[in-house]
């Protein structure tokens, strides 16, 4: 007769559970159904979701500041993520059915879905309102948002991949100080440099689960080949094909390897060369203790894609705030303060005359390799829509690099898979909402 | 009988002892039920409204196509299922998932139950060792995955530096999907280690001394000792570490986010929860991610209900 | 009789010395990653990463920690975990005990039931119940409050499972008696039943205040700013994205955020005394 319970659980079923559950009822949606503050009069105030990318969160705060002495619009920081990623996780929860930012940072691969789904605003129109002058951009960068004759995010923390270089090991090779301007230069070279300096890797490259398809597909492109012509998907052509065996080779004679972490390991000194983004290029030099020299990415041009995050503004807020918000992205982004904000974080200035900015001239002077990154510019291209569009594009083809070459797969195999799931990806989930 | 045993109580806060003995087994059951009401309900409201509520509209969008960005998701039936189920990858995903499960699971009770017999005695430095092995479980889940890496980085780690004093050469642990999968593994069984040493020791500091006494006067062997009155007492710990930890195991995310994002090779390190997130987050897919969820779901309730049918035929002895 | 003693004590200090091997065995390999976090911490920016490894920070500085003191609002941060999980650890072990008691002590119908919906929370990851709950939360207008970050976390479904099958593993005859003795739940729970389950008490506080402390991805989708963001959340923007991270400050906010939960557990952990529960089955 005591109450303490030996009663067994033994008949109970995954039914009776089912029961139990359905008793709590069916509640609440994932859709979304309203929005955030409406209602008319001035704006007082806007939200701005960021990750502070490349350590910015004090320029951030600076350049806020300034902008609501200007403008009186008071703009409440919300650090949103420590990735971009994260920063598209809490924008799809609002997206939910929360209170939506004014405006959000929004990486090369995130900006597309948001497009896409109608999450964010098209900005050509604004930029008549606000008085915006998009020609000022530089091109390349304002072209990565636009689809179908709108643009849906604005340049500002971006960058492109940079050839970075050990210049003692680059000598004691006897190579001149400067980088491969080929991809057969660099075959080349590459033997020297192993044999000058014995037990290092000519080059380290970040593997595919750190972006190994970004700075492949700048490799590709001297080829002639590329990831997608559009929305069709070319990884089965005979140049990407002979880009994706060039790399197997070259990984295969030790003149590439990829690593996890291939930034320390060419930090430590344990590599002659690097493809790395040029939002790495303080940490590198911080962290360093030889001479860094930087390059272009081996052309002929292009040769060098496009990366890092813009500025896009919620479709679901009132007109009023999406104005506002464009004035807050054209401050953060004009001439003064892509050159301040790019010189605290190494990030590119977004501005044509940004080069001509008084306060370049000598900050280029006290930073040669920044100069370098800054001219590359010229001869970078937008990315293919198979890596940045297609969801999940960046993953699929860092695996299928991974697999050439940690994995020794032939390539023409993995290609044509990269090829099939590319296409199906694509009629699935993007073709039926164009 | 029971009206002396009434009589005796304390007074104070105990309800006014009942005039009609013959009444009480109706009037005691009814007051359980109110009082186990009272204990239950805000919880199983909070459980209720924040994990099943969520869950079942997980098992609805599972049966749609939606994009996570957009507000509308389009009913495809079995689509996702089908789809899962017939995936290579999926099967891939799968066994990792297993092989990871089943590690963790062994290697953080077998270790964690070890150290708990070795801190339970009195040693010299007890406290301060009981705390470090506590200590991994107190660092976040992303902080372990870098410090992790100075531990097996083939260039920088620990595990290299020392193979290499052998002439040995370090493994490629975040190439080789194998090492990988040992190397994230070993990490998280690090991490883990303070959860189950802790629930053991407490097993072990409450249990009763004097059985133990009695097995010390019979000067019976150390393991007999433990076979026959240490373990029967931690058997209830057993059971319930044996649950939780094959749960937080299944579900583990920081581990493998920040150690190999899933990789090498696409999908090396990838176990169900990653692909959840990768599917719902990443590739924007997520009635997909709310289908594997929920098969995961599955898959845990049919592996959760044999323990517990198991725990509870072991605590009728 | 004498027979037999010398080998007992003979196993006891061979146990004794294998006891001394095996602490030292654990303290090195479960040491070593923590002294690197550690180690790293104290290291100037291009010591971290080196070739061949560096054992000791030389020079050994401080600028990393100061680095995180000055580059967020750590005081505010530290506030808002504390308010977050003493609330949450609160809530939790009350509402645990209670359950457990209810699950393991009194009849009624449908208990097994009700155990399975508590143990069944715990299959669920939360990489599905984070939009679902923002939805509501947000709908609730909690978005950026502690009531917003507390109550959806506040369930307790691990804690009702351990202390609903410590309870059980409670001498019976004891039991029996406080409830031959009538006495009120409460009371029984308070006067009979705790005193027993201490040690498995406090490990269950142990684990939640870590679980609680530790909480990121869901405090980061409700929490604004640092009126309300706890210290996983703040020390996310030392992280860099997509150039180099400078590991030194992020691993010294790592050691700071472990070291009041280190101080609990020292603390804490004295109290898993054994002995309580032969003195009340003797009592």
């Amino acid at each position: 007769m005591t109450a303490s319970g030996r009663r067994p659980l033994l008949r109970l079923t995954g039914a009776a559970t089912i029961a139990a559950l359905a008793l709590t009822g069916c509640a609440g949606s994932g859709s979304a159904d309203d929005s955030g503050e409406s209602g008319g009069g001035p704006v007082e105030s806007l939200t701005f979701w960021s990750n502070h990318p490349g350590e910015s969160k004090a320029i951030e705060t600076e350049l806020l500041e300034a902008f609501e002495a200007e403008s009186g619009i008071e703009v409440n920081l919300v650090t949103a993520g420590k990735n971009y990623e994260e920063v598209a996780q809490k924008f799809n929860a609002a997206l939910s059915g929360g209170e939506l930012p004014d405006v959000v940072v929004a990486s090369d691969v995130t900006w597309f879905n948001f497009a896409l789904t109608d999450a964010v605003t098209p900005m050509d129109e604004l930029w008549s309102t606000v008085d915006v002058d998009s020609e000022g951009y530089v091109d390349s960068l304002r072209e990565d948002y636009a689809f179908e004759d709108e643009h849906y995010a604005m340049p500002y923390a971006r960058s492109t991949p940079l050839f970075y270089y050990n210049k003692a090991m680059w000598s004691a090779a006897g190579l001149p100080d400067r980088g491969p301007e080929t991809w057969d230069e660099w075959a080349e070279w590459a033997p020297k440099l192993a044999a000058a300096n014995s037990g290092i890797a000519p080059m380290v490259l970040p593997d595919g689960s750190n972006y190994l398809d970004w700075y492949f597909q700048g490799m590709v492109w001297t080829f002639g080949g590329s990831f997608s012509d559009d929305w069709d998907m070319t990884f089965t052509s005979d140049e990407t094909i002979e880009a994706g065996k060039f790399l197997q080779d070259q990984y295969r004679q030790q003149h590439i390897a990829v690593s996890n972490d291939a930034n320390n390991q060419f930090g430590a000194g344990q590599a002659a060369a690097l493809m790395q983004s040029t939002g790495s290029l303080k940490g590198l030099t911080s962290a360093a203790q030889f001479d860094i020299g930087t390059a272009f990415l081996p052309g002929p041009p292009p040769g060098c894609p496009t990366g890092g995050a813009g500025l896009a503004i919620p479709e679901r807020i009132s007109d009023e705030r999406k104005e506002a918000a464009m004035e807050l992205i054209a401050f953060l982004t004009n001439t003064e303060n892509t050159v301040k904000f790019s010189q605290a974080t190494g990030y590119m200035p977004v501005q044509k005359d940004a080069v001509d900015h008084p306060d370049m001239k000598p900050f280029l002077d006290e930073n040669p390799n920044f100069r370098t990154a800054l001219e590359q510019l010229d001869v970078t291209s937008s990315q293919d829509y198979a890596r940045v569009l297609l969801p999940g594009g960046g993953a699929r083809i860092g695996a299928g690099l991974d697999r050439i070459t940690i994995g020794g797969e032939d390539v023409e195999t993995v290609f044509e898979q990269l090829d099939e799931e590319s296409t199906t990806v694509y009629e699935r989930d993007i073709e039926p909402k164009l | 009988m029971a009206t002396d045993l009434a009589a005796g109580a304390p007074t104070g806060t105990a309800p006014a002892p009942s005039p009609r003995p013959p009444a009480r087994p109706r009037e005691r059951r009814g007051r359980g039920l109110l009082v186990a009401g009272a204990f239950l309900v805000p919880n199983l409201v909070l459980l209720g409204v924040f994990t099943y509520r969520p869950l079942i509209d997980n098992i609805r969008l599972s049966f749609t196509d939606w994009n996570i960005s957009s507000p509308t998701a389009t009913y495809i039936g079995f689509d996702n299922y089908v789809e899962w189920f017939t995936s290579s990858a999926s099967h891939a995903v799968l066994w990792n998932t297993v092989v990871f499960t089943v590690a963790a699971v062994i290697g953080s009770m077998v270790l964690g139950l070890a150290l708990a017999l070795l801190l339970d005695r009195k040693l010299f430095g007890r406290d301060a060792v009981r705390s470090l092995v506590f200590a991994p479980f107190v660092v976040a889940g992303a902080a372990v995955g870098v410090a992790f890496q100075f531990v097996f980085d083939p260039t920088f780690g620990l595990v290299q530096d020392l193979l290499g004093r052998i002439g040995v050469e370090s493994p490629a642990f975040y190439q080789d999907p194998d090492w990988a999968l040992f190397m994230v593994t070993v990490t998280y069984i690090w991490k883990n280690l303070g959860y189950t040493f802790v629930i053991y020791l407490a097993a072990l500091q409450g249990r009763r001394a004097e059985l133990d006494e009695a097995a010390e006067i019979d000067a019976a062997s150390t393991w007999t000792r433990f076979r026959k009155v240490t373990w029967p007492q931690l058997r209830p710990a057993t059971f319930f570490l044996l649950i939780t930890v094959l749960l937080n195991s299944f579900q583990v995310f920081d581990i493998i986010d920040t150690m190999t994002r899933g990789g090498p090779l696409g999908n090396g390190t990838t176990t169900m929860v990653y692909q959840v997130y990768q599917e719902t987050f990443v590739n924007q897919r997520a009635g997909f991610g709310a289908t594997v969820a929920t098969i995961m779901f599955v898959i845990l309730l049919v592996i959760t209900l044999l323990q517990v049918r198991v725990m509870e035929r072991g605590q009728q002895r | 009789m004498t027979t037999t003693q010398a080998p007992a004590e003979h196993t006891r200090r061979l146990g004794r010395v294998g006891g001394y091997a095996g602490l030292l065995l654990v303290v090195l390999v479960v040491a070593l990653p923590l002294y690197w976090i550690l180690i790293s911490s104290l290291k100037e920016r291009p010591d971290i990463y080196t070739v061949p490894v560096g054992w000791f920070p030389d020079p050994l500085i401080l600028d990393n920690y100061s680095a995180v003191g000055s580059g967020v609002a750590f005081t505010d941060y530290l506030r808002n975990s504390i308010i977050i999980t003493s609330a949450l650890t609160v809530i939790q072990v009350v509402l645990g005990v209670l359950s457990a008691f209810a699950l393991a002590f009194l009849r009624f119908p449908g208990r097994s039931l009700v155990l399975l919906f508590v143990i069944g929370s715990l299959l669920v990851p939360n990489q599905i119940t984070v939009i679902s709950n923002y939805a509501l939360v947000a709908q609730l207008g909690w978005r950026n409050t502690f009531t917003g970050i507390i109550v959806p976390l506040a369930g307790v479904a691990f804690g009702t499972f351990l202390m609903r099958n410590h309870f059980l593993s409670l001498p019976r005859e004891i039991i029996e008696a406080a409830e031959m003795d009538a006495a009120g739940p409460l009371r029984m729970l308070w006067r009979v039943v705790l005193p027993m389950s201490w040690p498995t008490l406090i490990a269950f506080t142990l684990i939640t205040i870590v679980n609680e402390w530790n909480q990121y991805l869901w405090p980061l989708l409700i929490a604004d700013d640092a009126s309300v963001a706890p210290l996983p959340v703040g020390l996310a923007q030392l992280q860099d994205t997509q150039g180099l991270t400078n590991w030194g400050p992020v691993l010294a906010g790592t050691v700071l955020t472990m070291l009041p939960i280190l101080l609990i557990f020292l603390a804490l952990q004295r109290h898993m005394i054994k002995g309580l529960t032969a003195g009340a089955v003797k009592g």
